[in-house]
């Protein structure tokens, strides 16, 4: 199991008075799962990924990561886990602007202190794998928002991770681009990684194993109505 | 990639923000090290025109300036007590006064006694002799602008006269550089025998200044306690005490001046630094919340903030330490240019621990400066800022 999550909540203090963004929410992802979370914006979609992705601490519940009680961890060793266990792809892409495609996805591992010659192999590898290889010197300005989602798919892939968080991956593209990153999300899990993606695309979502609904911060059971 | 390769990046990608911010600090740092050049040039430039002079103490009969208050009597005595001393190698007696010219202007005239030492600079001719010869014209040596505005050289004669006394001639033997001359002065130099003849008191035996050379191995200090134990009744002080004393008065001002305007060019180094990291960092919440969410530790991004400030603040420092060694050279001729200072002190005065200082200086408000933005950075919450980043 990588993720346990019980009961979790997440209350937002705001001036107004405090909003509840996450309640009671529990689920439990294992390798080679492929998780879709839907639901209308503002339901706390992202907010509950963020927490798996130990971004976020919930003000309530439990979460464990292999196994290990993310409450009780340190900054250091959150910045660990998201650094080696768990890739995130997010909507806007978020890549590095100054560097390369190579280079943004040479980062992450770098950072985890992967030698020159294994970031090297890995980095070429996972252009190939998202067919970017001809573009690896090329800068995000100068690439399609596609392809630079597929640099984003390949930067969170770079150090091996067991999770991949993908927060509306198809968000900012067209409908044919976003088909292509749903392919390739689903080769990823096919090539053995966890998927859990947050998004209203329902074709993207239809190729989950197992599809979550949200609504007012609660995951719905089955046949449960928003 | 290493926090100062990704820091290098960063800048780059933006050359014109990246260039203004040097270029600021560059401005700021010349003027910060032009300050700490002028907060000891004066100094560390009158310390060394003491020191070329080869005279480590001086002996004066108060303590007012050596042509400022009255002489010493019984000058044979004092310079015989004070040359018979195991720590005294030397004593060359000095006299100062005014003379008229024969072009009708006046001039420092300055009466020597024997010497070895050189109290100034041959250019041109033969140097001063100890003694006056028993007939003819005493000799006298004169500075370069009498030499022009009298149009005299070696083996030429001078007219000199003291208020109403008897005009006086004297053998022009060469042409020197007096090392206190400023830079319109007109001097001469002469025996002191000739300098009493000329004051019309042939017996006088005053004098106003005694150089003193130390004897090798011998300390400053300690020549002048034993001065001080053999003449009580002067002043002795060594050239270190002399510019002590002037440190603590007429210097003051320039450390004065130049501390409150380094204070001044390090405050704007630090706001110019702060403004460009804090806008650098705004701009960049996104990119900071992806790399923390990719895993990168608040150390991390920290370091890379700390770096951008580092190559920032230290591409200007270089500049700016030949921006302002030109600055310097310029200010220097305009300071030098007041009327009455000695033409070879300088203002601003190039030494290794300026460098080092201005290193530190700038390096401490790199640091300062970056604190903010990279606290910015280190309490940037990941999600919120993400959230906020994707609906805007």
């Amino acid at each position: 199991m990588i993720v346990e999550a019980r009961g979790l909540s997440k209350v937002f203090p705001m001036a107004a008075g405090p909003v509840t963004a996450l309640h009671d929410a529990s689920l439990r992802i294992a390798e080679r799962d492929y998780v879709a979370i839907q639901g209308p914006s503002g339901c706390g979609k992202s907010t509950l990924l963020h927490i798996l992705g130990c971004v976020e601490t919930p003000t309530g519940g439990s979460l464990l990561f292999d196994g290990r009680d993310v409450a009780a961890l340190g900054d250091r060793e959150r910045s660990r886990i998201r650094l080696t266990k768990i890739g995130f792809v997010f909507q806007r892409f978020f890549l590095l602007p100054m560097l390369t495609a190579w280079e943004n996805v040479e980062l992450p591992q770098s950072e985890a202190g992967a030698s020159r010659d294994r970031r090297r192999a890995r980095t070429a590898e996972l252009l190939e794998y998202v067919g970017l290889e001809r573009r690896a010197g090329h800068l995000p300005s100068q690439l399609s928002g596609g392809e630079m989602q597929r640099v984003a798919i390949a930067r969170a892939l770079a150090n091996r991770p067991g999770l991949v968080l993908a927060d509306e991956p198809t968000g900012e593209l067209d409908e044919a681009t976003g088909g292509n990153i749903a392919d390739l999300l689903d080769r990823v899990n096919a090539d053995g990684t966890a998927v859990v993606v947050v998004t209203h695309n329902p074709m993207l979502a239809a190729r989950a194993t197992t599809r979550l609904r949200m609504a007012s911060g609660r995951l719905l059971g089955p046949g449960e109505r928003e | 990639m290493r926090p100062a390769a990704l820091a290098w990046r960063g800048l780059v990608r933006q050359p014109a923000r990246a260039s203004l911010g040097i270029v600021g600090i560059a401005a700021v740092g010349a003027l910060l090290f032009d300050m700490l050049l002028l907060s000891r040039g004066l100094v560390v430039s009158f310390r060394d025109l003491l020191d070329s002079a080869g005279f480590d103490v001086r002996v004066t009969a108060t303590e007012a300036l050596p042509t400022a208050g009255p002489p010493m009597e019984e000058a044979s005595r004092v310079c015989a007590t004070i040359g018979a001393l195991p720590e005294v190698e030397q004593v060359v007696p000095l006299n100062f006064g005014l003379a008229t010219a024969p072009d009708g202007g006046s001039l420092y005239l300055i009466g020597s006694g024997p010497r070895t030492r050189r109290t100034w600079t041959m250019i041109e001719g033969e140097p001063l002799p100890d003694e006056s010869p028993p007939q003819g014209p005493p000799p006298a040596v004169v500075n370069r602008n009498l030499a022009r505005d009298l149009d005299v050289g070696p083996g030429d004669t001078i007219r000199l006269q003291i208020r109403s006394f008897p005009a006086m001639e004297l053998v022009v033997t060469g042409i020197v550089e007096i090392i206190f001359d400023d830079a319109e002065a007109r001097t001469a130099a002469t025996t002191r025998e000739a300098y009493f003849r000329l004051h019309g008191l042939p017996d006088a035996d005053t004098v106003d200044l005694l150089l003193v050379a130390s004897a090798p191995g011998v300390r400053s200090a300690d020549t002048v306690a034993a001065i001080r134990e053999a003449v009580p009744e002067y002043h002795p002080f060594s050239n270190a005490d002399f510019v002590a004393r002037f440190q603590r008065t007429d210097f003051t001002y320039f450390r004065q001046i130049s501390f409150v305007l380094s204070t001044v060019t390090l405050f704007f180094a630090f706001l110019l630094v702060t403004t460009l990291l804090t806008v650098s960092v705004n701009q960049r919440f996104a990119e900071i919340a992806a790399l923390r969410a990719l895993g990168f530790t608040r150390r991390r991004v920290v370091a890379d903030l700390l770096w951008e400030s580092a190559l920032v603040v230290g591409a200007g420092g270089f500049l700016a330490l030949p921006a302002g060694g030109l600055l310097a050279v310029r200010l220097d001729a305009i300071l030098r240019d007041i009327p009455g200072l000695p033409a070879r002190l300088h203002f601003f005065v190039f030494e290794p621990r300026a460098v080092l200082l201005h290193v530190a200086l700038l390096g401490l408000t790199g640091v300062l400066a970056a604190l903010y933005p990279v606290f910015l950075a280190a309490r940037l919450p990941i999600a919120a800022t993400l959230r906020k980043e994707t609906v805007s």
